[in-house]
């Protein structure tokens, strides 16, 4: 009903400009529309009918139109409808007016579009460089189709640096991380200080660029990028991995079987809970209050032993395939899951019960990285932290998957937008989900747990997921394409929204308010290693040099 | 005379120096278990110290000699406050030095820190060591009104007649006397550095504030005492405040004495494993707070109550 209202609108508003609306599904639609008209269409969609904007996905869609495709998705949370406003820029003029003065929340994504296909947003707010390493030469674009996974550039200049704003007048710069002990992967903050008090901050980060959506589109195939999506996280893979295989199976209207969609929904949520444990003890230990931070984590592994039981792994569930899972549920297994569950529960509730009485943390957590209800809609903020501003977004709820149209739950939601809130709101939600597994063993049913699927998967078709991870919603799109792979498969986890709103949260705090702010969002950026060498044969060490290691990866790639 | 004197001041340094990785041990022991971790062995802190001592002596600051001076400072100085006292035996240095000096030296190893931080020169280690002197500028008033407030009770700067629970004063209730008692446990944590008021390390916020550019033999110094400070401020509580039984014959006032020094080890222990770190300013605004306290009680001190 929703979509045929926003459609009649656009009709309306646009005219001629509006090209092609396709509604594959009740909670699905695309809208095809001039390169010119993109702008106020955002506009109208995020401002006027407040839709809640998700990610700007950019495609070389060269050698099957001849044109750059960029679709923006935007989510109708309240009306469960999830929705692509598409436009395609021709090869000879690549450049789109930018959406970011109207949607400020497509800032990174609009850079990211500039960086690696190489579609300048006209007029956007911030026109810096967000993913390309500092040296990186400009003019080469590594998600173009002309460009190979292996491609390394010429004229690659280490000296070049990235460039910073000025610091605020009577602020000292405070560089946070690329290593911090709080951080557990790269990421940098260039904090500006005045005193205690940070004024203000810029972030540089991406600084392990993995190229994973790159080596899906040339190298993998369907049934190979689960298991490298998985890999895109450490703490909660099997999202990436159910909602690549959804989205998939959503462009080739593909179904996985009710059994299949239950396990998703308990491994998901199992996933959901171990995620929560840990954070809680991350959260404790940046506090300072390491004791229940071990707390936490003993209690936790017990959902690390299930599930390396059930699954094999303790993390990196590798469950999906296309149309269904892996793997089934036998009873020993659900016994035993259950009464993990039992003890779970029981051990969580006096924790909850403990930390909710302490005043300690609650100084520490009151009033702290703030995030209020105008915060969260203008950068389009998820998960835990818009919940914990009051705003009930749940993609479980709002964008059904898998199986939770059958399971009953309400949305976790807290006042305040603090970090505080954002405790309360982790805490309670372990409750829920163990109640959601509980569901779930009850009302499963016997069957099969793959669909056989013996066509090929149709080309060209696009296909939206997006899952609620313990993060936020992570947002999947998908292009299907030639050779047993997809043309376009564009990843969007929570943290790239929520990092986006740091800068906002973090200013005018305390500067040690800065880690438990960073921390209560729940970051993931990615990871890296160091590389040492130690030669056995004279016992000597050495470690290498930045200059020596890119020039010994890059003589290896090629 | 003067032969027994520097023996009395060598046992001492020992003493400490020698038990100081023990009393750590025991903290980090019982932290463990609280934490439901099995913990590392007793004698590690020892471990922990001789490999740190053995490892490569690398200068990272940028002036060098000022943090490794700080480091030999910072250790001189709380074995020097470890002479002054009376670990158990009468205090060795009872002619050299009186309660003001007590207090200087209390506050230069404070300064220790600092010049860590300054000598090291980088952005974490400056604000580690602003921290370190905004707190200081909170704290040392403190154990200077206890000092002080014994000092007027008995009408003497003598260490050895301050050091014996003088600040109780001679009949009566002492409420002074309690009031102060009962400032200075509150403020305990922040002498010896613990959480929850170890903001100037605070190695989840600022990676150890002015220790950052420390390693290998210069941390070993600055470790060590810390170790020794946790032990030696104990020890000075527990001979200002509680005075009971030390004055019992060899060897029975000698373990009552050790005793309560490690009882006030494990009530850093408990108070560090059961509490988040306080924020600078929530942590200066308690010291604030407990000053108001100290001054009112040094005030009744010099009514006699």
């Amino acid at each position: 009903m929703v979509a045929r209202d926003l459609l009649n609108r656009l009709k309306e508003m646009l005219g001629p400009a509006l090209l092609r609306v396709d509604t594959p599904a009740d909670d699905r639609i695309f809208i095809h529309v001039e390169r010119d008209a993109i702008r106020a269409v955002c506009r109208h969609v995020f401002r006027d009918l407040g839709a809640r904007y998700v990610i700007s996905i950019g495609a070389d869609d060269r050698p099957f139109s001849g044109q750059y495709l960029v679709a923006h998705d935007f989510a109708f949370d309240a009306a469960h409808l999830l929705g692509s406003v598409v436009t395609h820029v021709p090869e000879g003029d690549p450049r789109l007016d930018s959406i970011t003065p109207d949607v400020p929340a497509a800032n990174w994504a609009e850079r990211e579009l500039r960086d690696l296909v190489g579609i300048e947003p006209v007029g956007h707010v911030e026109p810096k460089r967000l993913i390309l390493p500092d040296g990186w030469p400009e003019g080469a674009h590594p998600l173009r189709k002309d460009v190979a996974w292996n491609f390394v550039p010429e004229g690659y200049d280490p000296e070049r640096a990235f460039k910073f704003g000025e610091p605020p007048p009577g602020c000292t710069v405070v560089p946070f991380g690329p290593f911090h002990p709080t951080l557990d992967e790269p990421a940098h903050f260039r904090l500006y200080v005045e005193g205690e008090v940070v004024r203000g901050c810029e972030y540089r980060g991406f600084m392990v660029h993995r190229g994973i959506e790159k080596l899906a589109e040339s190298v993998l195939s369907y049934n190979d990028i689960p298991m490298a999506a998985e890999r895109i996280c450490g703490i909660c893979g099997c999202v990436h991995n159910v909602a690549y295989a959804q989205a998939v199976e959503e462009a080739a209207v593909l179904r996985a079987p009710p059994r299949a969609e239950y396990i998703r929904t308990i491994m998901l949520e199992i996933e959901r809970l171990h995620s929560h444990l840990l954070w809680v003890g991350l959260a404790c230990h940046i506090l300072g209050f390491d004791t229940l931070f071990m707390q936490s984590f003993r209690i936790r592994e017990p959902v690390m032993w299930i599930a390396e039981k059930i699954s094999g792994n303790r993390k990196t569930y590798a469950l999906c395939l296309i149309g269904g899972v892996r793997w089934d549920l036998t009873l020993e297994l659900i016994a035993e899951l259950r009464r993990v569950l039992d003890t779970l529960e029981a051990e969580w509730r006096a924790v909850i019960k403990a930390v909710l009485g302490d005043k300690n943390v609650q100084q520490r957590a009151r009033g702290v990285g703030v995030a209020d209800r105008s915060l969260v809609q203008e950068l389009s903020l998820i998960g835990p932290v818009a919940r914990a501003a009051g705003v009930p977004l749940d993609c479980r709820r709002d964008h059904p998957y898998a199986a939770y149209d059958r399971v009953e739950f309400e949305v976790v939601t807290h006042e305040g937008g603090d970090v505080w809130a954002r405790i309360v709101v982790r805490m309670k939600e372990v409750l829920q989900s163990i109640e959601i597994i509980r569901q779930c063993l009850d009302k499963m049913e016997p069957g099969p747990i793959q669909l056989a699927i013996t066509d090929e998967l149709p080309v060209g078709r696009y296909g939206l997921s997006s899952v609620e991870a313990p993060r936020g919603e992570s947002h999947h799109f998908v292009i299907t394409g030639e050779n047993h792979r997809p043309r376009r498969w564009r990843v969007r986890a929570p943290t790239y929204q929520n990092l986006q709103a740091v800068p906002a949260m973090i200013k005018d705090q305390q500067l040690a308010d800065m880690t438990i702010t960073l921390g209560s969002i729940d970051p993931c950026f990615s990871c890296t290693d160091r590389f040492e060498i130690v030669d056995l044969a004279t016992s000597t060490t050495r470690v290498w040099s930045a200059e020596e290691l890119a020039r010994l990866a890059r003589a290896g790639r090629r | 005379m003067e032969l027994l004197s520097i023996l009395g001041c060598v046992a001492n340094a020992g003493l400490v120096l020698a038990l100081a990785p023990l009393g750590e041990g025991v903290l980090r022991k019982v932290t463990a278990r609280l934490q439901s971790r099995q913990g590392p062995p007793l004698l590690q802190p020892y471990f922990d110290l001789l490999k740190l001592l053995g490892k490569e002596d690398i200068e990272s600051g940028e002036t060098p000699h000022v943090q490794r001076g700080a480091g030999y400072l910072a250790l001189a100085t709380v074995l020097t406050v470890a002479c002054l006292l009376p670990l158990g035996f009468r205090t060795p240095l009872t002619g050299a030095g009186d309660v003001i000096l007590l207090v200087y030296l209390i506050t230069l190893a404070g300064i220790c820190t600092l010049l860590a931080g300054w000598g090291a020169g980088s952005t974490y280690a400056l604000l580690g060591s602003s921290r370190e002197m905004m707190t200081m500028m909170a704290l040392e008033p403190l154990f200077a009104v206890s000092l002080v407030a014994g000092a007027v009770q008995t009408g003497s700067c003598q260490v050895d007649r301050v050091l014996d629970g003088s600040v109780y004063g001679a009949g009566g209730i002492p409420w002074s006397g309690l009031i102060l008692l009962a400032t200075m446990a509150l403020a305990f944590p922040a002498f010896v550095q613990r959480l929850p008021f170890d903001v100037a390390e605070a190695e989840t916020e600022i990676m150890e504030g002015a220790l950052i550019e420390y390693s290998g033999p210069k941390l070993a110094l600055f470790k060590y005492a810390q170790m020794v400070k946790l032990l030696v401020y104990s020890a000075l509580f527990v001979a200002l405040f509680v005075p009971w039984g030390s004055g019992w014959a060899f060897p029975f006032g000698w373990l009552v004495f050790w005793g309560k020094v490690l009882a006030m080890v494990l009530l850093v222990t408990a108070v560090a494993a059961s509490h988040a770190r306080y924020r600078i300013d929530q942590a200066l605004r308690h010291f604030a707070r407990l000053l108001v306290l100290a001054v009112g009680a040094l005030v009744l001190a010099c009514y006699g109550l």
